[in-house]
């Protein structure tokens, strides 16, 4: 079954990370998402902008607001999709992310639909 | 530049649509799925199942809880990846859908870093919570 791993982390503490910070972190991530590949569990996982980069559209009142739909005290920085075996798994995979990157929370939602979508030229998007 | 469209809404009322109109809904935001897609822009999507089969493992604590990280009025049922040309862009096509599927909000939210991951097998695509169980 596929899960969505919604990440949640203290934006400036991420923020504030140096350059060598952040690549431990993606290191250790790196290893346990090479590992869950190789397994073929791992589906697209992305990291976000700063939600101070976020727009909202209020859909009935087409009403554009600067800023993340909900104010929350750690924000959503990206997600993961993986296929677990049940949710004891998918708690487990957390764990092991959350190893790697022990700061926050994750979100963990089972998937209702997938569409994988076309294949996008991501080269120049790092 | 890719965008992640994070789609909140009351989720009473969408769990509570007929299978009916569900389908309309679907087909609705297909038209848009379908142009996105031979545009080469659409990049994966999903929906979730309802926040109340969330399960939220605070990390440092170790702490394992039922429902959601964040308590909002609308909740997170899905999202989309989509390659979009400028912000402006994203929210012409946050409209778009919205049309197809009124109600509620979509927060646009740059990407920052895509990985594509593994292509995942037809079977592990369709083993999905079963809708309206």
């Amino acid at each position: 079954m596929l899960y969505a791993f919604l990440c949640y982390h203290d934006e400036d503490a991420m923020l504030a990370w140096s350059a060598e910070e952040g690549a431990a972190v993606m290191a250790g991530l790196g290893r346990v998402c090479d590992r869950l590949g190789e397994e073929g569990r791992m589906g697209p996982s992305l990291s976000l902008m700063p939600t101070t980069a976020a727009t909202t559209l209020i859909k009935g009142k087409d009403l554009v607001l600067d800023g993340p739909y909900a104010e929350t005290k750690e924000a959503l920085l990206g997600f993961y999709v993986i296929d677990c075996d049940s949710l004891e798994h998918a708690l487990a995979v957390a764990r092991e992310l959350g190893e790697a990157n022990a700061c926050g929370a994750y979100e963990i939602r089972p998937v209702r639909l997938f569409e994988p979508g076309v294949a996008l030229d991501v080269k120049d998007r790092v | 530049m890719l965008y992640a469209f994070l789609c909140y809404n009351n989720e009473q009322r969408v769990m509570s649509w007929t299978k009916a109109e569900d389908d309309a809904v679907m087909a609705k935001l297909d038209v848009v799925h379908q142009r996105l897609a031979k545009e080469g822009r659409f990049g994966p999507a999903l929906r979730l199942v309802a926040s109340t089969a969330a399960t939220t493992l605070v990390k440092e604590k170790d702490l394992v809880l039922d429902g959601p990280y964040a308590e909002t009025k609308e909740a997170l049922l899905g999202f989309y990846v989509i390659d979009c040309d400028s912000r402006e862009h994203a929210l012409s096509i946050a409209r778009e859908l919205g049309e197809a599927n009124p109600g509620g909000a979509y927060e646009i939210r740059a990407v920052r870093l895509f990985v594509p991951g593994v292509q995942l097998t037809e079977e592990q695509i369709a083993d999905v919570e079963a809708v309206g169980a």
